[in-house]
Formats: structure tokens, C-alpha cells, sequence
């Protein structure tokens, strides 16, 4: 999947941190973050807890707690967000990103109706008379599948499973038009049939409409066949980032292969060892210098813990990692492909 | 709640959680006095310490004199003694004194009325909640007859048939509050006994009485004590009310209501006659309720991050 | 072979008829109908399914933890010689040690005032065990899930990590050394690097203890690992019960070629194509005649309609309930 020669970022960040002040000094939530996306490709970040997927999300959207301090750029179709002010940024933001959030059941307003909920964000940013925002809000009921369209608008939101909430929530990010759609976490709550359809729903939407994707979860097959690019975040770096299928297939940094291990395997007999990592993920309050996963990594010597790893680049120029001692470019077998070797 | 040693509420530890830190970290708190609270917080929980001080150890106050004897001439004014603070009485009796006194029979009755009130509140509420069915039914029943009483009126009557006595006010005074305190325990017994650890409880074999007792009580009390002390407000209000009406304790104990009652005829000559038991109600009141706000606050706030 | 029931004569837990109905504001729901199924000792039963499937009201019911208002079950629940569902509530409370629970979120299922040597010896205290002997149980517990007594005695739950404290929940368990645990979604809340830590634990304490295990979760691959049988549930009955082998090789049932196929597994070579797909799920209040998955099933007919399938045996070894049940490999599955 190449990026045609037309195709531009959508977002980018570049040197981005994120630091909280805090009784025992600053803390540095997120650290050098670069990555980019662009129009019409999916991205994939994945991280689990305390890695600041979350908090990469809010700075994006400006929705970051108030004592936290952004430095570094943010570009949304190459305009600086911080050189912003903030009415301006929210009026840009509104207008041309969409998010999704994670718990279906608190993301919507449970006294107000759904159509109501799925219009607001058009009459705000697009300023929509009321009868084409309810004409639009019906499309989009429609296109995400909820059935009736037109007699669940008066509906209120606990009317509805956690997955058409879910659709909803999709309905109600994408009534501007966005160029940009983040689904944070957004299936998680959701039954693993479920899940599956709302991805699905996803995938269709972000080709029919040419958007840029981003999807943020600490389930790897989640990213997996459905995002161009993946970014593993730990203890708030980017760790590797690069083509999803490379990535995953060829994981040059010992976190990302260390995670592929440690997940359970439906091909796997019962009662198999998994492999883990030993200790949890790192602690913000006491974040050691050096590589964040040098306490728990096998391979860690004394310039993991002192030293930050620079970022090196795999076979393919798109593939980043930053380790000093990176897994050799042998190439990973997935499991279906190991099968089939025997 | 109980943080003394922390008033701010700062310093998480090395293991805090991020939502823990950001709290900490937000410019605000730095402006605070009581953990969480405001400058009135603060100088309404310093009042009500001072109050129960004074009610406690009223008789200890060096150069108090005694709130039943005339030390002076009749209704003078307020002036910059101790005993002079808030002048004289019609009898020459210390004004002053009669409210410090009268802080003693207010904070016996309050602290009395609520005992019987949350010792029955309890026990009632939490038996209604755990074993719901009928028990549940017959309570709601009993709490909301005692909400839809115009309760002043009623205790009133009683006081009116049996004769004002201090234990008869206080024990009717209690029993309307009971209402309130058993519907706060049974709904936080029903929204506790639900919780995961309260059937781990289960699974490991305790009994009843100790899931209550043990599991469940304890969580109860930040709702209870945000609740209390605006009921206690209500106590003060009430019990002035009957003494303003002559139905309270009985004369000659220095009661706040009372003293305004009989300063009444008086009134348009010598207004700063009310002056102290008015202020004393004000106040009081007002403390309890700027108190109870706070503690609903905090119980919020915590029950939010659970 | 049929398979619902497990090997050998060393059962301990016989479940018969199990059917559990909550009633909200006036209707029933039936939360688990006629469910039955045997674990033996040392035996990992690893109960699978979506939400509203039941599987976690099995697991409160065969320890009576379900809440007694609003709440109807029958059907037999046999521990070794012992009826459970007949037994006074005095009666029950002497053989909880024997089965216990592990649960989703392990924060929520410790008293937040309590420090962690109390929590682990919570049970010992209620059985009236002198304070000597407590200790000693307790820190072999706590061993056992690699913890120092010294180390953590005092400290509070709050100040440790999710996978931290699912294993102070597993001592909690341990020390009253009992025979099956049920564990009800004990990997869900936490990281997929700390989920690996507890599975591992579980299969270590089994395996030295000769422990049976109920596995609750929602998760295929979980259940695949730690399981030796499974039962996939789906609106409070079992549709498939067997092997773990016999099961995600060759399911029988659609409903568990759905949940497998939807399991998102990271496959490099793969790129996902997705469907247009939009599933109606049934209404629980408005019980359908017939099979409950009909109404998703694309193999559905006529006699899927009129009469509810009852589990009968596959080739494969396992037990379903499905009129057209699937008898070729799963696809993309299979091992040469």
C-alpha cells in the first residue's frame, strides 16, 4: 500500500512531550513522540497501561488535564495546533477530527436524545440548519447500521446495546466530514462478535469516505490486518513504529517481540508455558533514565539503564525502533505461517 | 477524611496511580485550608470545635458568672467585659453567659437526639437493605410517614399532653430523625452488598452479622456523617422553636429559644435583648450546615474515583 | 466418548439441570437454562462466552453467591458426596473453603480499609484459626504466589498493580487450601504482559496442588491455554462442550465458528476484509421458540424453530446442541 505521490500528513507530531508537575518534580508522561499519518492510511498505536496512549489521544485533541504541559509540535494538515489559540484549535480540532471513545455507556448523554447528540457536532462546527443536520444525522444512522433510523432518532441512548452505542458514537464523530477519526480504545467494552462487526464497520467507513484512521488498543490483533502502520508505545516512548505487516512480522525491539510472546495462541495445546515479562510496566512517578524497558528487558546492559536508545531504522527505511541491542533481522514466523512450514 | 496530617492531600506516594498525580498536580489545590475545602469550611469546623469546647467545659471559664443569677442592673447594654459581652437581661442576668450555658443544653440535646437516631436509623436501614423483601417495605413505609410529619408540630402535641420534659423532647426529637438515617444506611447496604467484596466475604464464609458489621458498616459512615450534620441543624432549629413556644426544656435552664421568647415583650425598647441567642442559633446552624455540604462534597468526590 | 462428562471417577463437582432466573421489574429473565456439566480433580473447565451467556452466574451459583432477592435456581449442584444447593446456610459456609472464587477486578474484591495480611487471612479468621497458625498459612500462600510476607504485610491494596493484587487474591484463595476454584475473569482487566504472569501462576498452583479450575472468561485464547475441557455457552445454555482440541479444530457449533472467527489474532500475512455483516441480537425479555441462535445462525431451518437442540455427541469426541452441526475444520486452523 503506497502513499500516492498526492497524499499528504494529516497529523503529525514531532518531538512531542508531555510533562505534569507533580510533589516529587515534573513528569514526563510522553517523550520525543514522532510519528506521522497520512490522508487515507490507518495508524495503529498500541501500548498497555501506563505506556500514554491515552494521553497522546487528549494532547492530539486538546482535551489533555490542565497542569499538563505540551512541548514539541502538533500539525494537523501542516498547522502548528499549539501556535493556536484555543477557540481556534477547537473549532479546527471539531471540525476535522472525529473520536470515538471507549465506554459506550458514558460517552453519550443519557437525558438527551441520540439524534440530538449526533447533530450537535454539525450545527456547531458546520453550523448546519436543524433540518439538514437531522437529514444528515438519518444518513449516517443508516450507514452504521442502525435499523429504523429514522424512528431510533428520538430514541435515548439506553435504549441501545453497548454495540449500536457504540455505532452511534461512530454516527455522531463522523456528521463533520472528518479527515481524521480516532477510535480510542473504542471496542474494548464490546463482545468479541461485536467487536469485530464495529471494526468492520470502521475499516468500510475509512475506505468509502477516504479518511485517515487512527486506532488506539492494547490488543494487538485489534491493529492487526486492519491499520498500514503501528506504533508500540512503552512507559511513554515510541519504541518501533513502522509498516504493520513488517512490524509484526519482523519486531526489532524486545518489547514488541516479548508482547507478541506473551500472548496466548489458539494454535497452541493446552496448558502451554506462555513466555513473560517479568515485573509490571514502569511506574511514571519513578521513570528511570535510560530505555524505560531496561528493568525488565533479558537483554539490558549498563547503557540500557543510562543511556535513552537512539532511533535506528530496520531493512526498510519506514521502520523504526530505538534499542541499543536490537533483535537481529531475522524474519518472524507467524504462527499460521509456522504451521504451514512444519 | 480524617487526613490531619495531610491537610492538602498532596504527596502521593511512589506507586500512584497517573489520575492520582494529575490531582495532586492541578495549581488550585495549593489554595486550600481543609482538605479539599474552602475558608468557610475551615471557620465553620473551628466554630463547631470551639462550640463543643464550650459545652463541655462551660463551668471552667474563669470570671463566668452563673447564668441563673441577676449580676447586674437590668437590660443594659452590650460592653467589653466578659460578663458584659452581650449585656443584660431583664432579670440583670449575663446574656453572655445564659448563651455560653445555653450552648451546653443545645449540643446534650443534639448529640442525645442523634444517638437514638442513628443507633435506630441503623439498625433498621441496615437490616431493610440486606435482606429486602418485606422488612425493606415496612421500613420505607415507617421513614417516609416520618418525613411527612410536620415534625415540630407533632412533638409539640406530645410535649403539650405529657408536659415538657427534657427526655421526652430529646427522645421524640431522636425518633423523627430515624426516617433519614435508616433510608441513607439501607441504600448504601444495597449499593455495598453488591460489590465483589462483599461476596468474597461470602465465599470465604462469614456470616451475616460479620459481612454487616464488619464489611458494610464501615463504608457507611462517609455517607452518615454527610448526612448528620444538617440533620443536627434541623435539632437546633427545632428545640429553639419549642422553647420559643414555651413547649422546650423548661425554665430557669438557659435554653437559646427561650431566652428569645422571653426577651419579646421587650423587644421595642431593648432590641439587643435577642442579640445573643440570635446570633448563636445563626451561627451554629449555619456551621453544621456549611460542615455537611463539605463532607457531601468529599463523599462525592470520593465515590466518583471508586 | 461423550465428553460432558469429565475422565475418570475422581468428580468432584457435578452440575445437573442448573437454571437460574433473575426477575426485574416483574419479568423473568433466564439467565442460565438447564446447564450441566462435571469437573474432575485437578481438571480445568474453562466456561466461554459473550455477555448475557450466563457464564458468570454459573459460577456464582454453584458457590450460592447469587443475591437471594429477585433470584429463582434449581437444578443439583453435587461437591464430592455433598447436594450444595440443599444445604443450610450454616452448613455452607463450613465448606466454602473448599471451593473459592477468584474474581474480574481484584481491587473491587478486597475491603479498600484492609492491609494485605489481613485479606489473605480473612478466611483463616472466620474459621477461627489461632493467630500462630494463621501466619504460617498465610505466608505460605503468599509464597506461593511470590510474595514476602515481610514485604507486603502491612501495605494496602490500592498500592499495587492490578496484576499484583489478582495475586494476593490468589493467596487469599490458597490459604484456605481448597479443592476447585472458580475464576471469574481473573486475566481480563489486566495487561496482556501481567495476564501471562497470572496464567502461568494458575497453571503452577494446579499442577502442585492438584487443583480444579473453573476458567470464566471471553477470551478463546485464554481459555484454549489454561482449559482442558471447555463449554461454550450462549444465552444461558451450553451449545458446545468438549476437548480444548476437539473444540477449536473442529467446532461444531456456529455459534462457535462466529466467536472464533471474530477473535482478532495477529496474523502479519493477513489483511483483514472486512463484511458488511450487522447481527441482530436477540431480545433476552422476549424468549424465542427454538434454538436461541436462529436468529443469527446461517444454517438455520424449519426444525430450528419448533424444537430446542439438545447436546448429543460429535465424531470429534465433544457435545452439541445444534440440528446442522459443522463437521469439517475450522478454517485456517487446522494443523497439517
Amino acid at each position: 500500500m503506497d502513499a500516492s505521490p498526492t497524499s499528504r500528513a494529516i497529523l503529525s507530531c514531532s518531538n512531542m512531550t508531555c510533562e505534569l508537575d507533580s510533589v516529587t518534580g515534573p513528569l514526563k508522561i510522553l517523550q520525543d513522540i514522532n510519528f506521522s499519518i497520512d490522508t487515507r492510511r490507518a495508524l495503529g498505536i498500541v501500548g498497555e497501561s501506563g505506556a500514554g496512549k491515552s494521553m497522546l489521544v487528549k494532547a492530539i485533541m486538546g482535551i489533555a488535564p490542565r497542569g499538563l504541559r505540551i512541548a514539541g509540535k502538533i500539525e494537523l494538515d501542516g498547522q502548528d495546533l499549539s501556535k493556536l489559540k484555543p477557540k481556534d484549535r477547537r473549532k479546527l480540532i471539531g471540525r476535522r477530527v472525529g473520536i470515538v471513545f471507549q465506554n459506550p455507556m458514558t460517552s453519550l448523554n443519557p437525558f438527551v436524545q441520540i439524534g440530538q447528540q449526533i447533530e450537535e457536532g454539525g450545527r456547531i462546527h458546520l453550523g448546519l440548519s436543524h433540518n439538514e443536520a437531522r437529514r444528515r444525522a438519518i444518513e449516517l444512522l443508516n450507514l452504521v447500521g442502525i435499523p429504523d433510523a429514522a424512528d431510533c432518532y428520538d430514541y435515548y441512548p439506553h435504549q441501545f446495546s453497548g454495540g449500536m452505542k457504540q455505532r452511534i458514537m461512530i454516527a455522531a464523530a463522523l456528521i463533520c466530514e472528518p479527515d481524521l477519526l480516532i477510535a480510542d480504545e473504542a471496542t474494548t467494552a464490546l463482545d468479541v462478535t461485536v467487536q469485530k462487526e464495529v471494526l468492520d464497520l470502521l475499516q468500510n467507513i475509512q475506505a468509502e469516505r477516504q479518511m485517515s484512521m487512527i486506532l488506539v488498543s492494547h490488543n494487538l490483533g485489534v491493529v492487526a490486518g486492519r491499520t498500514d502502520e503501528i506504533l508500540v508505545l512503552y512507559g511513554g516512548n515510541v519504541v518501533e513504529y513502522g509498516p504493520t505487516a513488517e512490524v509484526f512480522r519482523n519486531p526489532r525491539h524486545r518489547y514488541t517481540e516479548a508482547l507478541l510472546s506473551a500472548m496466548p495462541q489458539m494454535d497452541q495445546p493446552a496448558h502451554t508455558r506462555l513466555r513473560t515479562i517479568p515485573g509490571q510496566p514502569p511506574n511514571l512517578a519513578s521513570r528511570p533514565k535510560g530505555c524505560p524497558f531496561a528493568p525488565r528487558c533479558p537483554a539490558a546492559q549498563a547503557i540500557c539503564h543510562d543511556v535513552m536508545p537512539d532511533v535506528s531504522t530496520g531493512i526498510e527505511a519506514s521502520h523504526r525502533f530505538a534499542c541499543h541491542f536490537p533483535l537481529s533481522e531475522i524474519s518472524r514466523l507467524t504462527p499460521v505461517e509456522a504451521a504451514h512450514v512444519q | 477524611m480524617t487526613d490531619i496530617g495531610n491537610p492538602l492531600g498532596l504527596n502521593p506516594g511512589p506507586d500512584a496511580k497517573l489520575s492520582e498525580i494529575v490531582r495532586a498536580a492541578t495549581p488550585w489545590s495549593s489554595k486550600l485550608r481543609l482538605s479539599g475545602g474552602s475558608v468557610s469550611d475551615t471557620v465553620a469546623a473551628i466554630f463547631l470545635v470551639l462550640l463543643i469546647l464550650v459545652a463541655l467545659f462551660v463551668d471552667f471559664i474563669p470570671g463566668l458568672v452563673s447564668p441563673r443569677l441577676p449580676y447586674g442592673d437590668f437590660s443594659q447594654l452590650p460592653d467589653w467585659s466578659l460578663n458584659g459581652l452581650l449585656g443584660t437581661d431583664d432579670i440583670g442576668r449575663s446574656i453572655f453567659s445564659r448563651v455560653l450555658y445555653g450552648a451546653r443544653t443545645s449540643m446534650m440535646i443534639v448529640a442525645i437526639s442523634t444517638t437514638i437516631a442513628l443507633v435506630a436509623g441503623l439498625l433498621l436501614g441496615m437490616l431493610a437493605g440486606y435482606y429486602r423483601g418485606y422488612f425493606e417495605r415496612a421500613v420505607d413505609l415507617f421513614a417516609n410517614a416520618l418525613a411527612a410529619m410536620p415534625s415540630t408540630l407533632v412533638v409539640l402535641a406530645f410535649v403539650a399532653v405529657t408536659g415538657p420534659s427534657v427526655i421526652t423532647i430529646i427522645v421524640v426529637l431522636g425518633i423523627f430523625d430515624i426516617g433519614t438515617y435508616a433510608r441513607v444506611a439501607k441504600a448504601g447496604v444495597i449499593s455495598q452488598s453488591n460489590r465483589d467484596y462483599v461476596l468474597a466475604a461470602r465465599a470465604m464464609g462469614a456470616t451475616d452479622g460479620r459481612i454487616l458489621l464488619q464489611e458494610i458498616l464501615p463504608n457507611l459512615i462517609p455517607a452518615l456523617t454527610a448526612v448528620m450534620p444538617t440533620l443536627m441543624a434541623g435539632l437546633i432549629i427545632t428545640e429553639g422553636s419549642l422553647s420559643f413556644l414555651g413547649y422546650g426544656i423548661p425554665a430557669p435552664a438557659p435554653s437559646w429559644g427561650g431566652m428569645i421568647a422571653s426577651s419579646t415583650d421587650l423587644l421595642s425598647r431593648f432590641p439587643l435583648l435577642i442579640l445573643g441567642p440570635v446570633l448563636a442559633i445563626v451561627f451554629t446552624v449555619y456551621a453544621f450546615n456549611t460542615i455537611g455540604d463539605y463532607l457531601a462534597q468529599r463523599l462525592n468526590n470520593r465515590e466518583r474515583e471508586s | 466418548m461423550s465428553s460432558d462428562v469429565s475422565n475418570g471417577d475422581d468428580i468432584i463437582l457435578e452440575v445437573r439441570n442448573l437454571s437460574v432466573s433473575f426477575s426485574r421489574g416483574g419479568r423473568q429473565m433466564k439467565a442460565v437454562d438447564d446447564v450441566s456439566f462435571t469437573v474432575a480433580a485437578g481438571e480445568t473447565l474453562g466456561l466461554v462466552g459473550e455477555s448475557g451467556s450466563g457464564k458468570t452466574t454459573i459460577g456464582r451459583a454453584i458457590l450460592r453467591l447469587l443475591p437471594s432477592a429477585n433470584t429463582i435456581s434449581s437444578g443439583h449442584v453435587r461437591y464430592k458426596q455433598t447436594y450444595l444447593d440443599t444445604l443450610s446456610s450454616t452448613d455452607m459456609r463450613h465448606m466454602r473453603s473448599r471451593l473459592q472464587m477468584i474474581f474480574q477486578d481484584p481491587l473491587s474484591s478486597f475491603n479498600p480499609r484492609r492491609n494485605v495480611e489481613d485479606i489473605v487471612a480473612e478466611g483463616l479468621v472466620i474459621q477461627g484459626k489461632p493467630a500462630a497458625e494463621r501466619r504460617e498459612r498465610v505466608k505460605a500462600a503468599l509464597a506461593a504466589v511470590s510474595f514476602d510476607l515481610e514485604a507486603v504485610a502491612g501495605r494496602r491494596p490500592h498500592q499495587f498493580s492490578g496484576g499484583q493484587c489478582q495475586r494476593i487474591a490468589i493467596a487469599r484463595s490458597l490459604a484456605v487450601e481448597p479443592e476447585l476454584i472458580v475464576c471469574d475473569e481473573p486475566v481480563a482487566s489486566l495487561d496482556v504482559s501481567v495476564q501471562a504472569q497470572v496464567i502461568n501462576l494458575l497453571q503452577d498452583i494446579r499442577e502442585s496442588r492438584k487443583l480444579a479450575l473453573i476458567f470464566i472468561s471471553h477470551d478463546l485464547a485464554v481459555v484454549k491455554n489454561v482449559s482442558d475441557r471447555v463449554a461454550v455457552l450462549y444465552m444461558g445454555r451450553i451449545v458446545e462442550i468438549g476437548t480444548g482440541e476437539a473444540i477449536y479444530e473442529r467446532p461444531a457449533h456456529p455459534y462457535t465458528r462466529t466467536l472464533l472467527e471474530a477473535v482478532p489474532v495477529v496474523d502479519a500475512s493477513r489483511k483483514i476484509v472486512p463484511d458488511g455483516k450487522r447481527t441482530v441480537m436477540p431480545s433476552r425479555n422476549n424468549v424465542q421458540s427454538g434454538c436461541a441462535f436462529r436468529g443469527r445462525c446461517p444454517r438455520a431451518s424449519a426444525i430450528c424453530e419448533t424444537s430446542v437442540p439438545q447436546l448429543s455427541p460429535m465424531p470429534r469426541g465433544q457435545m452439541v446442541a445444534c440440528h446442522h452441526p459443522h463437521d469439517e475444520p475450522a478454517p485456517g486452523l487446522a494443523v497439517a
